[in-house]
């Protein structure tokens, strides 16, 4: 690996073997990575601010970056000196958190009997599917009606929408074990239970993480639809009287603590997944890259 | 022939003179009923102790499915294998097994992994006792100082010089070998087929291998069965007299040759490669 990658020099580093086949040389590629996210940033910013200051949009529907970073700056303010809207976000944490990990948990032992017996795969996964064909959010109202217009409704909403990908892919984890290695278990007397703790778990654990970062993000939209359907006194609460208040710029800062608050339950489970799967082949390839 | 398995070396470390027979196969036969296929066809063989034995024939001529069913992996139709004088009904702690992939698991190091068929069967406190034992056989296969070592730092041929340490560590009466080295490159193949020489010629080891390179085949055996296809049978037993420790050299010798060209004949005869694919 790492020998074909040094000798094709002129793709860059982090290309795959077959992306580097077809690398003719691009331009970008000469450029730093840095400079080419901040260029791109910096005109993104250019058209917002010449829209919204030629008043193609009323100002108050569309407020430019300043107002917006103005805003932003006034919300920090607030969370960081503890205010009300720390306080809903801090209702809104605890509900993603406490959602996603239903959903891991929840997700997980779906899966595992999905994945591992045959009433699962036959019974219980039909079921399964057709429940994930169902448009969740619908269910919002009653969640409401059952749990009421507190945090739980919310946490069963952000479990509701998040627990799916875990099934699905501890389930297809479970079965992406190498033939010849079930065939070692077999040979060595393994049981049922040796068999799925000591192979087929482990086998299965890239695939699982990449359930729980689907997870991850779609339990904060969980919660946030929630509360935009169920009310109470969560961070979705408030963006939704803001925008009723047509306080757009108060909108877009709100939101992006919610981007700040999804990107690092992801960042967590990305972490941890690498602390778990240093031999797996995605990180595998890492280590042998800089070697 | 032996009647009690008690004086049969667990370790398979000292040479025993007794030329008994470890495996005994009668008018073994294999059914695929789903597909109506028959694999194997009144198979009639003996493996004496300290030998070993290749097996080469056409793909699909069930030589595979033959190590299978002598690994206890699956089921025979009809007849009967004995292992040290006992039938095979299922995997046993006697049996050592390897495959083409090394089938390591990843996430354990090289000795976990060697020790694996320990903790299966007996436990972690078990497998943790005979650590030096799996250490001493990672010195035997040349890796030593390896064992903290995860698969994905080992190359093909290492990672298969750990796979024979985990067959060998529960002390096999029969090592069953699935192409062993069919995945790795030429050069690495010849050189482990020497290495695997040095191993059974040192524990003394009773081989069954199934190959499907005649020189291979050739130049590990003491026996080369020839099989042919659809259904599987054995045609013809091949007497390979060449001296041991056998060399690469050896390979470009007129007696060697001879052996290598009486196999082919004989695999053309049969329907030859071509013949057989379906």
């Amino acid at each position: 690996m790492t020998a074909t990658k040094k000798t094709t020099t002129t793709a860059p580093a982090e290309m795959s073997e077959a992306e580097a086949l077809w690398y003719s040389g691009s331009w970008i590629d000469r450029i730093p990575q840095w400079l080419s996210i901040s260029v791109f940033g910096g005109a993104f910013l250019a058209v917002w601010w010449f829209v919204a200051e030629m008043e193609f949009v009323s100002r108050i529907l569309l407020p430019g970056p300043s107002e917006t970073f103005s805003e932003l700056w006034d919300v920090s303010k607030n969370i960081f000196t503890g205010g009300h809207i720390f306080e809903a976000l801090w209702i809104t944490t605890q509900e993603v958190i406490w959602g996603f990990l239903a959903a891991a948990v929840a997700g997980f032992v779906l899966g595992v009997i999905v994945g591992e017996t045959r009433l699962g795969q036959r019974a219980i996964m039909p079921y399964l599917v057709a429940l994930n064909a169902l448009p969740k959010v619908a269910f919002a109202p009653v969640f409401v009606a059952w749990f009421g217009f507190g945090v739980n409704s919310k946490i069963v909403m952000a479990l509701f929408i998040a627990f799916f990908p875990v099934i699905v892919d501890t389930a297809a984890g479970l079965g992406s074990v190498d033939r010849d290695t079930l065939m070692l278990f077999r040979s060595m007397e393994a049981s049922r239970w040796q068999t799925l703790r000591k192979l087929k778990l482990p086998s299965a654990l890239p695939f699982i993480f990449a359930g729980l970062k689907t997870a991850a993000v779609f339990s904060v939209v969980g919660a946030v639809v929630g509360e935009y359907l169920g009310g109470g006194k969560g961070l979705g609460e408030l963006i939704r009287l803001s925008a009723q208040t047509l306080r757009i710029d108060r909108v877009f800062a709100m939101i992006a603590y919610l981007g700040v608050l999804g990107i690092i339950l992801f960042g967590l489970v990305a972490w941890t997944e690498r602390k778990l799967l240093f031999w797996h082949k995605s990180e595998v390839f890492e280590i042998q890259g800089t070697g | 022939m032996t009647t009690s398995d008690s004086g049969i070396d667990q370790t398979g470390g000292g040479s025993r003179a007794v030329d008994h027979e470890v495996v005994t196969i009668t008018n073994l036969s294999k059914t695929f009923h789903k597909r109506g296929l028959k694999a194997l066809d009144s198979v009639d063989m003996t493996l004496r102790h300290g030998t070993f034995t290749s097996v080469i024939g056409p793909s699909g001529c069930g030589k595979s499915t033959l190590l299978k069913i002598m690994a206890g992996l699956i089921p025979a139709t009809s007849g009967e294998i004995l292992l040290n004088g006992k039938p095979v009904t299922g995997p046993r702690q006697d049996i050592g097994i390897m495959f083409q992939q090394p089938t390591l698991l990843p996430w354990r190091t090289a000795l976990q992994n060697v020790l694996l068929p320990i903790e299966i069967r007996l436990g972690s406190a078990a497998a943790q006792a005979k650590s030096d034992v799996a250490l001493q056989l990672l010195e035997l296969v040349g890796l030593e100082g390896f064992d903290k070592v995860h698969p994905f730092e080992l190359s093909g041929g290492m990672a298969q010089r750990v796979a024979i340490c985990r067959m060998l560590v529960t002390g096999p009466a029969i090592l069953l070998l699935d192409e062993p080295f069919g995945a790795l490159d030429e050069l690495t193949r010849e050189y482990m087929n020497v290495e695997l020489q040095r191993i059974c010629r040192e524990r003394d080891a009773t081989a069954f291998m199934v190959t499907h390179a005649i020189p291979e085949a050739v130049f590990m055996a003491d026996h080369v069965f020839v099989m042919s296809a659809r259904p599987g049978r054995i045609a013809e037993v091949v007497d390979v007299d060449l001296p041991r420790p056998r060399t690469l050299d050896m390979m470009t010798s007129p007696e060697f040759g001879a052996l290598v060209r009486h196999v082919r004949h004989r695999l053309d005869e049969l329907g030859g490669i071509i013949g057989a694919q379906q």
